[in-house]
């Protein structure tokens, strides 16, 4: 009897599934923050095929399926800008981590690490976030390593954005001075700089350019190397250089303006001091806005008031965590920021359209028409930490919320009569 | 030292007292992280002051924390606006018995001694799992496994049973046997041990897995020592029954995990599960482990009490507040003078801005033994020497 039972819900669930991916939804009374407007606005969004067909503020929009979410909060799936998601599943445990390489540097690329089964997928989904970049560690040069923005949406047939920006880092060594550092970062900008066609072409002539540079042979750069130090002016690929000193964000400045960078700094603890100079060049920042914490000599001016400050001055920012594994709490930090001065708009919009637009993820990170439909139901304010989302949508998919801690957490306070290893 | 005298709506002689308009704000006992690095791996971050772990031994319980503090550390201050009136500081886990931790109240002074909590008892910092076997292991030295662990307490403890009778022996002499024979040479290692079997000192051990924390409790049986609480335990929800039973608390993050193995099953309800175990009787607390969690636990609680919620058990906002309040004060012995309002306590009190489960609540007000300690409106603040000029020379590190 049991076993019937347990059948004929799964075919039903399985059923519904079907149903929900060909046709049309339509999420009403929503109120919505779109990653755009810095206020929020009731409206209807129409989801057809993936995408955000129609968004409007009357409720005459009709669709197959109509979620009335009455006035909880809509906003679009955040987007985590630095993340290890997919090539690390337990911090501590080597066998377990692909973010790093021994031979390749400056093109040394993780996107074939992605693991679409890892549990952090899930987690951070159920958490809100419904596409990240993931980044590789820094390598030993200070321009090294391809991040790739990826979809959450649990597909073996993996929607990404491969090799879509560059890494490197300046400041305190604790082995060399970061004078040191950033001459060889410029030596690497002015060697990428003078690389055109041609040079690359074959293998061959790369080679050949790597005997004739005294750079390049030194660091004993391979053709993917060269290859992406072309794309990265080719296609002014953004850049994204951790830092948090006020003199080294100075520098990396300069190194922009002189090589015409599509600079991004991430830390940037010491902003505030020169916040004008960031303002005036348009750099935008990755920031922990929860870190208040003087943790080196390169950050003595962490302040809790950041993200606030960077908004008064007119930049664009975005938001990491210090931490692994919880990316979502992007969130938390949102809404710390918020509270130390922020306003709510700006706060969304570092989780959502401001990554998109640094980092041309194109059609998404806001909810407008012909968007793809990354769209979150929050059950409350999406800044508490504490509430979670009541649905999750990826390219117009309604997602399963379930994660393997929610099943340990079921597993251990229900069906408590049986040993734990024959409960679900 | 100012303790609280009255609570209720017609107070005795309001006359003469300065009064606190709280109209709209709340008002909850000091915040008290029983689980804080604070001065013993103080920011900066360098190897100049990374004084937590003594890691040349696998038994250290001679070291004590108290004696690595840098009392200048910045994050007391930052730790203070987080509403945290008093911590516990523990040595780290890199051993299997890693030393002494030191219970201070948020007043930073320029000595250890003028911090630290009066009357609050001694604990001892315990390691199990990966930690103590992966810097030992190695090394090539014992222990690099899980039953080197555990056979490592256990040596330790027999040692410490030797001296305990030795000195037992001594002590129940005659004042005339006394002096006849010669009093046992102190050892400070065997010392602290045998202040835990006589009860006098707390044990503090760190676990994940929920099969170590059982065999801790049954190292614990076998040399009849209690254990007041296992850290971190991001298994502790498996064996909640257990850690009920045996009176143990467990001092738990809300969401942390993956950053090792042993910290892979990590179930947001954690905290709850513990806290609603026998029918309510467990002992749950919200630690920090960390510098930027430290000034939010009122926002780590309220993630505990979100999952406890949406895991089907019916907690209130009182009940949550004692995970960050009255049991880490239970877990540190000074319940008896702080950890809830209450007549006769000690004054430490918090004002919030509002609700204090949320992430916009600000701490407005911090009072340490009924003096003002911190005040948003007005900018008191301490500041330490660490913060005075070092960017601008006319100004102190954060001063806009």
């Amino acid at each position: 009897m049991i076993r019937n039972k347990t059948l004929i819900v799964f075919s039903f669930i399985f059923f519904t599934s079907t149903i929900l991916e060909g046709s049309t939804i339509v999420i009403k009374n929503a109120t919505i923050f779109d990653g755009i407007e810095d206020s929020s606005y009731l409206g209807h969004i129409l989801i057809d095929d993936g995408f955000i067909k129609k968004v409007s503020k009357s409720s005459m929009v009709q669709g197959d399926r109509v979620i009335d979410v009455k006035g909880k909060i809509v906003t679009p799936g955040f987007i985590a800008p630095d993340t290890e998601i997919g090539i690390v599943e337990i911090g501590a445990l080597s066998v377990t981590r692909d973010d790093e390489s021994n031979i390749y540097d400056i093109g040394f690329s993780i996107h074939s690490a992605f693991n679409p089964n890892s549990t952090l997928i899930p987690w951070n989904r159920s958490n809100g976030i419904t596409s990240a970049i993931t980044l590789p560690r820094n390598t030993s040069s200070p321009i090294g390593g391809l991040g790739s923005f990826f979809l959450l949406d649990s597909k073996m047939n993996i929607n990404s954005n491969a090799d879509m920006v560059l890494i490197g880092r300046l400041g305190a060594s604790g082995s060399s001075s970061r004078a040191e550092n950033l001459s060889l970062m410029e030596d690497i900008l002015s060697f990428g700089l003078s690389l055109n066609k041609k040079d690359i072409a074959s293998d061959i002539t790369i080679d050949e350019i790597i005997e004739n540079s005294s750079i390049a042979s030194y660091l004993d750069l391979k053709a993917r190397d060269v290859k992406v130090l072309y794309r990265l002016f080719d296609e002014d690929l953004p850049l994204i250089i951790k830092s948090h000193r006020a003199s080294d964000i100075l520098n990396l400045i300069s190194l922009k303006k002189k090589y015409d960078l599509n600079l991004v700094i991430m830390g940037a603890q010491e902003a505030s001091l020169v916040i004008d100079d960031i303002a005036k060049n348009d750099v935008p920042l990755i920031i922990n806005p929860i870190n208040n914490i003087p943790n080196s000599f390169d950050e003595l001016a962490s302040n809790i008031n950041l993200a606030q400050r960077l908004e008064k001055a007119g930049i664009a920012m975005m938001f990491n965590v210090s931490r692994d594994h919880n990316y979502h709490l992007i969130r938390q930090g949102a809404g710390v920021a918020v509270a130390n001065g922020l306003s709510y708009g700006s706060a969304i919009k570092a989780l959502t359209s401001n990554v998109a637009k640094v980092f041309n993820i194109e059609n998404r990170g806001s909810i407008k028409v012909g968007n793809y439909a990354d769209i979150v139901v929050w059950e409350d304010d999406p800044l508490e930490p504490s509430s979670i989302p009541e649905r999750v949508f990826i390219n117009g998919i309604e997602t399963d919320l379930t994660t393997r801690s929610t099943r340990l957490r079921d597993r251990y306070t229900k069906d408590l009569n049986k040993p734990n290893t024959y409960r679900n | 030292m100012e303790k609280l005298s009255a609570i209720g709506k017609d107070l005795p002689g309001a006359d003469e007292l300065t009064i606190v308009d709280a109209t709209g704000k709340w008002i909850t006992p000091g915040i008290i992280d029983i689980h804080s690095h604070m001065g013993v791996y103080p920011a900066p971050s360098v190897k100049t002051s990374s004084d937590g772990n003594e890691a040349t031994s696998p038994v250290t319980a001679e070291v004590w924390a108290e004696h690595s503090i840098w009392t200048q550390d910045p994050q007391f201050a930052l730790a203070l606006k987080g509403g945290v009136t008093t911590f516990h500081v523990l040595p780290g886990s890199a051993n299997l018995i890693g030393g002494r931790g030191v219970t201070a109240k948020n007043l930073q002074r320029n000595t250890i001694n003028s911090m630290k909590f009066p009357d609050a008892p001694h604990s001892l910092k315990m390691a199990c799992g990966e930690n103590p076997k992966r810097v030992y292991g190695n090394r090539g030295q014992t222990p690099s496994t899980r039953m080197g662990n555990i056979a490592g307490y256990r040596k330790s403890w027999i040692k410490a049973e030797g001296y305990l009778s030795k000195l037992d022996e001594y002590e129940a002499k005659s004042d005339e046997a006394k002096e006849l024979s010669y009093k046992p040479t102190r050892d400070l290692e065997l010392e602290t041990l045998a202040g835990v079997l006589r009860g006098d000192i707390l044990v503090h051990n760190h676990c994940y897995r929920a099969d170590e924390m059982a065999m801790m409790i049954d190292v614990a049986k076998e040399f009849d020592y209690k254990i007041t609480a296992f850290h971190h335990a991001v298994e502790a929800y498996k064996i909640a029954d257990l850690l009920a039973e045996n009176n143990i608390c467990a001092a738990l993050w809300a969401d942390w995990w993956g950053f090792k193995h042993e910290a892979y099953d990590m179930v947001q309800a954690n905290v709850a599960i513990v806290d609603q175990a026998r029918n309510g009787t467990g002992c749950a607390i919200v630690h920090s482990d960390d510098e930027i969690g430290i000034q939010h636990l009122n926002v780590e609680a309220s993630k505990a009490l979100s999952a406890g919620l949406k895991a089907g058990y019916s907690i209130s906002k009182a009940r949550a507040m004692k995970w960050i309040t009255s049991n880490p004060a239970k877990a540190a012995g000074i319940y008896d003078q702080t950890g809830s309002l209450k007549v006769g306590k000690n004054a430490d009190v918090v004002m919030w801005s509002r609700n204090p489960f949320s992430v916009y609540a600000l701490v407005e007000k911090v009072y340490i033994d009924g003096a003002l300690a911190y005040d948003k409106s007005s900018g008191f603040e301490p500041t330490s020497d660490f913060d005075i000029g070092i960017i601008n020379p006319k100004k102190r590190r954060i001063e806009e």
